[in-house]
């Protein structure tokens, strides 16, 4: 029976070395595709929970009525865990002081994720808590205990209800960035709303529910609740919000589906070089059995059991180490993080092998086919079946394989056609490249019997050859130079959006008399601040004359929709300006002319986002009901806003013009040291009606996730750059097998060893340079179009890339090159006259 | 079939060997016509490029002829595929090789095994060391090819070509590749086991001293048969 012969075969191959290539390069594919998605599925789950604390719960449903009771009884049958929240203002009054509180009763499972952090009194050490106050008691926020006089274990009346205030309410997990509502928040237990009577029929509350749950879970409650959401509900995730967290989250996932399409790519490449390599070295051993009288059916089962068990072996191998791999890695990330990763499931165990089971099968397909047909003629004419071009079926294969590998793991087919098409174009202009440069290198005429001409002639001789490790050298060269630089840029584009020195402080409700004391204050302090807008309320309601009819998305995942609803629905706060405030574009129209500045007629600047919600065009008018005042505005320009910066923007800038139309408010930010804490202290109790919002921990918080993801992207890119490495190491290998001969006769015919591995390390610095070069050209260009494509980020130039890419490609190369055939010189002529035979 | 082709164990017809070439249509063989009877031994000679080599590839068939035909032991191989030639090589010929052809991830041992492994026999265990014992090389089983010298490389090939007792032996320049005293051993080795054997041996050589060691000599010169002579051998058993 063949099987027999076919195991002594295999074992035999694979402990000659035969089969390591093969079985490195498969193995390679899927430790890299399962450390990656592992490690990034890992990262995701935890940057998922760590983003969910913002909006302390996985899902929220908001609404400004109640509702049913059957939509918690529903969501506890789907195994998920719920919170109530109540929002509505009410006085407070202690001491003679009444204050209009912004008031939010939870229920004792609030928050579902994330932590409260309190205060045992105000000059006492923050600490978290798992929830809110228990009934009969409430927690006060700073500004509160200033304006109403109290201290810890004071009594104040909230509503019709008297409550003891029990701690100082620093931060909320769901306290919004941006929100103008005050530092006058009051948390509340749900049970102690009816004590409080304050909320009544036709009072102006809001509703809101918290969800916890898994991805299954969540997604099976929403496929139950989404028909029946009402207009006036909005279903929301993490991801739904418009903030810098949001978009950073994207953006990670992003360069990490990026970095694993690569890591993919890299491991094909090995794996399409290695297999050829490897049928290519059985032609002779094939000839002969075909000779001795071996059928077609028993040499081709015998090679695909071969390929069975080394795919099986190597799969096995690949997620073995891959999740030794992962398991470090995990343990590395967790301890800068100060939290364990949660579980991958099993999705990259099945995926990993899915590509491990592809790569072997789709780039061994032709090679195999191949050696199939190799003729018994070959035992007598030796270099027969051999062919230095690669087959166009085995490109067509590979390719097509490499773009099935790259859309199975990304799942996305935009992002797949955009990288692969831009492969194809590389590869097809480095090719014409080598050509041009391996020809012209005919033309030089170098003395016989150096270094160079040798290394010279040794590329011509091997122009085919040449051309496509080349290819491989750049790819690999390029995707690591592609990573590097994304990901710098990317980190410093974060970096970016929180500067140096930005403001970690809003003030809010200051009026218009407040604002040169405050000015005065700042400047006698040393505090830096910026500008003072003026803020008011207003309410969209009508365009052109025609009542504005609310259209409402129930699509999860319409981010533009879900943000602009929330934006639609609620009284947005305006301001008007002289200027185009920083990180503002316009899109369409210009920014306010001299009439809008000067003349009667109110012009307005809208955000894109609303433009498509409204259904708005340029000269429409829009009706803004400001304390019931209407105020006709002409759009006169739509903005894109950059709402991945920490600072204000505004859906709706109004002409200066408005200025005197309507009462309002003015809002500054400012940038506050430890040292200043006394001076606001001071600040506050001069003008006790001002509200501060302190930022510093929300900062603190993006800067740490942002430090998080950017190391999550390092640990990312070192395993793509060691696939890259290993791919240019398995490609030297390759090659220098096939120069084995050469050097045999070489130093048969007496050239020095010195000779020959200048001349290899003459070569290959050559080849690395050029496909350094042409990777580094290639990158650049690549850059641009995916910065802006894929990431938002303005496409910029990388010029040190273009010096860096063909230095370490020369030194990279050459240096693998030279130790190789160092090694290859210590053995004597006969020694490798024997390997050959 | 008449009773001399059934002596005649290999019978060549007219057989023409044409290629394609970037130069038009290239002719390596013309019109050969002869026969071997069993049991005898053929030197095939020509200078470097006479078609000796193409021949030998047509009569065991590795290749297949452009026209006429080849009967090997009453089987003309024009009217076999490809599979069905490797039946006819596996059951009735034997093959060594200038350059030994040993497999490199295989014993000697297992070397010699192989042709009889590759038929679905596995029993050959006591033929092949049976052979190796022959060869001189009983303590060389367990060597992979890369441990043994060219000598020892041919001598295991040749104990490999006689395993399964072929009706004919194929032969292309055994000795090329070897010193002069590996190559005599060589080639007695050859005679003898074939000899003993009752093989038919169609040997291809350039080398005039070996050719007459065979009873007929089938002169090749630039792709015809330029005249059949008698070996030394020629009235010996």
């Amino acid at each position: 029976m063949w099987v027999k012969l076919a195991f002594k075969l295999f074992s035999r191959e694979f402990r000659r070395g035969e089969l390591t290539i093969i079985f490195s390069a498969i193995a390679l594919a899927v430790l890299t595709v399962f450390s990656l998605s592992s490690i990034t599925e890992r990262i995701s789950l935890n940057i998922a929970q760590k983003s969910s604390d913002f909006i302390a719960g996985d899902r929220r449903l908001s609404s400004n009525h109640a509702f049913d009771q059957q939509v918690l009884t529903q969501a506890k049958q789907f195994g998920l865990k719920t919170a109530k929240m109540l929002y509505f203002d009410s006085m407070l009054f202690a001491n003679d002081e009444l204050v209009l509180g912004s008031v939010k009763a939870t229920t004792a499972t609030y928050p579902l994720r994330g932590k409260v952090t309190i205060k045992d009194n105000l000059t006492g050490l923050d600490y978290e808590v798992d929830s809110g106050p228990k009934a009969g008691n409430v927690w006060l926020s700073e500004g509160l205990f200033y304006t109403l006089n109290v201290k810890v274990g004071d009594t104040v009346e909230l509503g019709a209800g008297n409550f003891q205030v029990s701690k100082v309410l620093v931060k909320e997990p769901d306290a919004p960035f941006f929100s103008l509502s005050g530092n006058k928040r009051v948390l509340l237990s749900y049970a102690d709303i009816p004590t409080t009577q304050a909320v009544q029929a036709g009072s102006r509350v809001f509703h809101r529910l918290l969800f916890a749950g898994n991805e299954q879970q969540l997604s099976d409650y929403y496929g139950w609740l989404k028909p029946q959401l009402k207009s006036n509900q909005t279903w929301e995730g993490i991801k739904d919000r418009q903030s810098p967290l949001g978009n950073n989250l994207d953006r990670a996932e992003r360069f990490l589906l990026l970095a694993g399409l690569f890591g993919i790519m890299l491991a094909a490449v090995a794996m399409a070089v290695s297999a050829k390599r490897y049928c290519e070295r059985q032609y002779d051993p094939v000839a002969m059995m075909k000779t001795l009288g071996g059928s077609r059916k028993v040499i081709r089962n015998i090679f695909l059991l071969h390929l069975s068990l080394v795919t099986s072996f190597s799969i096995v191998a690949g997620l073995l180490i891959g999740f030794i791999l992962q398991t470090l890695g995990a343990d590395y990330l967790a301890t800068f993080m100060g939290t364990a990763l949660p579980q991958a499931g099993i999705r990259p165990w099945l995926l990993s092998s899915l590509i491990g089971l592809v790569c072997a099968m789709m780039f061994s397909l032709k090679p195999l086919l191949d050696l199939f047909d190799i003729p018994p003629l070959r035992v007598l004419r030796r270099n027969l079946g051999d062919t230095l071009a690669v087959s166009r079926i085995h490109l067509a294969l590979s390719f097509m394989t490499i773009f099935v590998l790259m859309w199975i793991f990304s799942g996305e087919i935009v992002t797949t056609l955009i990288l692969f098409a831009s492969t194809l174009l590389v590869i097809g202009v480095l090719f014409v490249i080598s050509r041009l440069l391996f020809s012209a290198g005919r033309k030089l005429g170098l003395r016989p019997g150096s270094s160079w001409s040798l290394a010279i002639a040794t590329l011509q001789k091997r122009a085919n050859a040449n051309a496509i490790q080349l290819i491989s050298f750049a790819l690999a060269i390029k995707l690591m130079l592609f990573l590097v630089v994304l990901k710098n840029d990317i980190i410093t584009d974060w970096q970016m959006q929180v500067p140096q020195g930005a403001p970690n402080m809003f003030i809010i409700n200051i009026s218009e008399q407040e604002v040169e004391p405050i000015k005065q204050f700042f400047t006698d302090n040393n505090i830096v601040h910026e500008a003072f807008y003026p803020v008011f309320s207003g309410r969209v309601d009508a365009v052109n004359g025609e009542e504005f009819a609310r259209r409402v998305s129930k699509q999860e995942g319409e981010e533009k929709d879900e943000d602009a609803r929330e934006g639609v629905s609620r009284e947005p706060n305006l301001t008007w300006l002289e200027d185009l405030p920083e990180g503002n574009e316009i899109t369409a129209g210009q920014w306010f002319t001299d009439a809008g500045t000067g003349g009667d007629d109110i012009e307005v600047s809208v955000f894109e986002g609303w433009q498509e919600v409204l259904g708005l065009e340029l000269g429409d008018t829009i009706t803004l009901l400001v304390n019931e005042q209407p105020i006709d505005a002409k759009v006169t320009s739509f903005r894109k806003v950059d709402w991945g910066t920490l600072k204000p923007n505004f859906v709706m800038i109004l002409s200066p013009n408005m200025a005197g139309k309507v009462p309002v408010t003015y809002f500054s930010a400012a940038k506050l040291e430890d040292q200043h804490t006394k001076d606001i202290s001071q600040l506050l109790q001069r003008h006790p009606t001002i509200s501060m919002i302190d930022i510093k921990s929300q900062i603190e918080q993006a800067q740490s996730i942002i430090a998080q993801v950017s190391l999550a992207i390092g640990f990312v890119l070192s395993i793509v750059l060691v696939s890259g490495a290993l791919v240019l190491i398995s490609q030297v290998q390759a090659s220098l097998a096939e120069r084995m001969q050469e050097v045999v006769i070489l130093r048969t015919l007496g050239a020095k060893s010195r000779l020959i591995k200048l001349a290899t390390l003459y070569e290959f610095m050559l080849l690395g340079a050029i496909a350094g070069l042409v990777a580094a050209i290639v990158s650049d260009i690549a850059l641009l179009v995916i910065q802006q494509q894929l990431f938002d980020i303005a496409g910029r130039l990388h010029p040190y890339i273009w010096l860096l890419g063909p230095v370490s490609g020369a030194l990279f190369v050459s240096s693998i090159g030279y130790f190789m055939v160092a090694n290859t010189m210590r053995q004597n002529t006969q020694g490798l006259l024997r390997k050959l035979g | 079939m008449s009773v001399l082709s059934q002596l005649n164990v290999i019978q060549v017809s007219s057989l023409t060997k044409r290629v394609s070439t970037l130069e038009g249509s290239l002719t390596i063989l013309s019109d050969i016509n002869f026969s071997v009877k069993s049991g005898e031994s053929v030197a095939i000679v020509g200078a470097s490029g006479s078609g000796k080599s193409t021949l030998l590839s047509l009569l065991a068939g590795l290749d297949v002829a452009s026209e006429g035909d080849v009967h090997l032991d009453g089987e003309a191989l024009s009217t076999l595929d490809e599979e069905a030639r490797a039946r006819v090589r596996a059951q009735k010929i034997g093959f060594v090789f200038q350059s030994f052809m040993l497999v490199q991830s295989l014993t000697a041992l297992e070397n010699v095994m192989l042709p009889a492994e590759l038929a679905g026999d596995h029993d050959a265990k006591d033929q092949a060391i049976e052979l190796l014992d022959k060869v001189g090389l009983s303590h060389r089983l367990e060597h992979y090819p890369s441990q043994l010298s060219g000598g020892e490389q041919q001598r295991v090939a040749i104990a490999r070509a006689f395993i399964g007792s072929p009706k004919i032996l194929f032969a292309d320049e055994p000795s090329a590749n070897l010193d002069s005293k590996n190559g005599h051993l060589i080639e007695t080795l050859l005679f003898d086991l074939n000899k003993q054997n009752g093989t038919t041996l169609v040997l291809v050589t350039h080398d005039e001293q070996l050719a007459k060691k065979c009873q007929r000599i089938i002169h090749i010169e630039g792709g015809q048969l330029e005249k059949i002579s008698e070996g030394a051998a020629a009235n010996v058993g």
